[in-house]
């Protein structure tokens, strides 16, 4: 790419912890204690309380953040959630396994896809279903295009927590919406809904591949791999990114591990994981997934990290579609009541790799207290809740600006962190 | 993904136990800090995955019927279960791995927090002492994450009443 910070990951000094390797520069600072009571620090300071959210536009839904300030510097920073939760753990409990896919949907509402495969995954484990050979195809293809999606969606948003300063106003957010819709148009077609797909079902998918679909589905991959080659352009050399984002907002990689985050920001921080390749599920196995790795941690390495997932999904989707089996779609039978589907007493957890990283689904089911088609336990591990555990590590010592940029490069979803 | 070869050894060096089942073993709440700390030094289970817990009511004793051939059950109090899980990331010599440990609290007693073991455990611990009720002990931070500050109950319990209104709406 002839850029800096692709040069840089031979050059960068590793040190290993815990058996993995992670750069050495990033993990010099000791981290800031996120519970110090405010009246610690310096009293000459002229401090004050700031409320970011939870109506801000660059908080990505309600996110609430009390920065304490001295001038524009961030002392200390405490996220308060909630304003979105909707109880989805207490109702998956009430609904049964058979209704649940829907209501997950509106989880991480930027790649539903992702949340339905989580759920479904832990269910199948659970009543010991196997997925045909077919359905585990269109499933990944699923995924990897939601990928994208949801990566573009990052895009112009991260341009509009910029002030637009990628070409100007909102460039770059209406350019990668008009590619976004249309991944939604194909999704509009394999499905017949543009968001709330509800295409999953446990032991296999509900709709099969239409006439004509891959051929529309290489078309438009192949429209957006040159596409994001224009982004790059946009962005790669321009002055005004590269200040805001270079040195901005770094992440200790150690940190990251121990906070739980993992996803582009682990990867970012040079830290190479990466669920689809080291523990493969549905039809990763059939593809050797390449991982880009960043080693600067900051929000240029989070932004370089995620075009690369973007090429590196366009690619594994559009190798799988030439290849997808024969077969049923489903293993079951078509479920039309909501006990259709039926577990033994025990428990399973399942992790994918989202596009924010591991979402993993915890189910218990006990027959002696529960119903057989409900689950005892349902509890959610979204990836964004983790990420947003690093605002009061990442905050102080920032400008305001800063701090609005390093959040929108953590790329929380506010209605999975919520649920 | 079943549990790790070394991970079965330290369950067994550190707490007896031989088979533990896919949620990990039972691990007494005066060992949980030792044991945590162990995983994540000693075995390199640095990344934080999830806290679960689960609330069970209280069980009255049953009774030996030979007739039947069922066997005498000890009553359990009214508790709830806490499982942890921590992942192991992959290099050249071995694959990711999770381990996971689950600990018992009666109501009205509390667990040690591991937030000084793993950072990721201060969210994750709240929000479970928010919606189900588990009381985690020496946590900097135990406040409400999700509901209200002035709720009334934990939603996620099972004696929770969930077809009635709860008053004021937010």
């Amino acid at each position: 790419m002839g850029h800096e910070h692709a040069d840089a990951v031979d050059e960068t000094q590793m040190v290993t912890v815990g058996g993995v390797a992670v750069p050495l520069t990033l993990t010099q600072t000791p981290w800031p204690d996120p519970h110090l009571d405010i009246e610690a620090y310096d009293p000459d300071a002229d401090m004050m309380a700031l409320n970011m959210g939870p109506q801000h536009p660059s908080t990505h839904g309600v996110l609430r953040v009390k920065l304490y300030l001295d001038g524009e510097v961030c002392v200390k920073a405490v996220p308060y959630l909630g304003y979105l939760h909707r109880g989805v753990e207490k109702l998956c409990e009430k609904l049964g396994y058979a209704q649940v896919t829907p209501i997950v949907d509106k989880n991480d509402y930027v790649s539903p896809m992702m949340n339905e495969l989580a759920i479904n995954m832990a269910i199948e484990k659970l009543i010991e279903a196997e997925v045909p050979r077919r359905a585990q195809y269109i499933r990944t293809i699923c995924a990897e295009i939601q990928r994208v999606g949801s990566h573009l969606l990052w895009l112009g948003t991260f341009g509009l927590d910029m002030g637009g300063a990628i070409g100007g106003g909102g460039s770059i957010f209406m350019h990668t919406f008009r590619e976004r819709e249309m991944i939604l148009d194909l999704f509009e077609e394999l499905t017949g809904c543009r968001f709330h797909y509800n295409t999953h079902t446990p032991g296999g998918n509900r709709h099969d591949i239409p006439a004509g679909w891959n051929t529309k589905v290489q078309q438009v991959l192949g429209h957006i791999g040159q596409r994001l080659t224009e982004y790059e352009d946009f962005v790669r050399d321009n002055p005004v990114f590269r200040a805001r984002t270079v040195g901005v907002g770094i992440v200790d990689p150690v940190l990251a591990m121990d906070l739980g985050i993992s996803g582009p920001i682990l990867r970012a921080s040079g830290v190479d994981h990466d669920l689809r390749r080291d523990a493969p599920y549905m039809a990763y196995d059939e593809i050797d997934v390449q991982v880009p790795v960043q080693t600067a941690g900051d929000c240029m390495a989070r932004y370089l990290v995620r075009v690369a997932e973007m090429r590196e999904s366009i690619r594994i989707a559009t190798h799988l579609l030439d290849g997808v089996p024969e077969g049923p779609i489903c293993s079951l039978k078509p479920v039309k009541l909501p006990g259709a589907v039926k577990a033994k007493s025990g428990s399973a957890y399942c992790s994918i790799e989202s596009p924010r990283g591991e979402l993993g689904t915890y189910i218990v089911a006990n027959t002696e207290r529960r119903s057989h088609a409900q689950p005892y336990r349902c509890k959610i591990r979204p990836p964004s809740m983790h990420a947003l555990q690093l605002l009061p590590y990442m905050c102080p010592g920032n400008n305001i600006s800063d701090i609005i940029v390093a959040l929108g490069s953590l790329d929380p979803i506010m209605g999975e962190v919520d649920r | 993904m079943s549990l790790p070869p070394d991970f079965i050894v330290l369950c067994r060096d550190r707490l007896g136990i031989e088979e533990p089942g896919v949620d990990g073993p039972l691990v007494p709440r005066e060992q949980v800090l030792s044991f945590a700390s162990a995983l994540k030094d000693e075995l390199d289970f640095r990344f934080f995955v999830t806290v679960v817990s689960t609330h069970y009511p209280a069980e009255e004793a049953v009774e030996a019927n030979e007739e039947k051939g069922t066997e005498a059950i000890a009553a359990k109090p009214d508790r709830t279960v806490v499982m942890y899980r921590a992942r192991r990331l992959q290099n050249a010599e071995r694959p990711t791995s999770i381990a996971a440990f689950q600990v018992e609290v009666p109501t009205g007693e509390s667990t040690p927090s591991l937030c000084g073991v793993w950072a990721g455990a201060d969210w994750q611990e709240r929000e479970q002492y928010d919606l189900v009720g588990t009381i985690f002990a020496d946590h900097p931070d135990l406040r409400r994450i999700m509901m209200p500050e002035d709720w009334p109950g934990h939603p996620l319990r099972r004696d929770y009443a969930i077809d009635t209104s709860h008053f004021p709406w937010r």
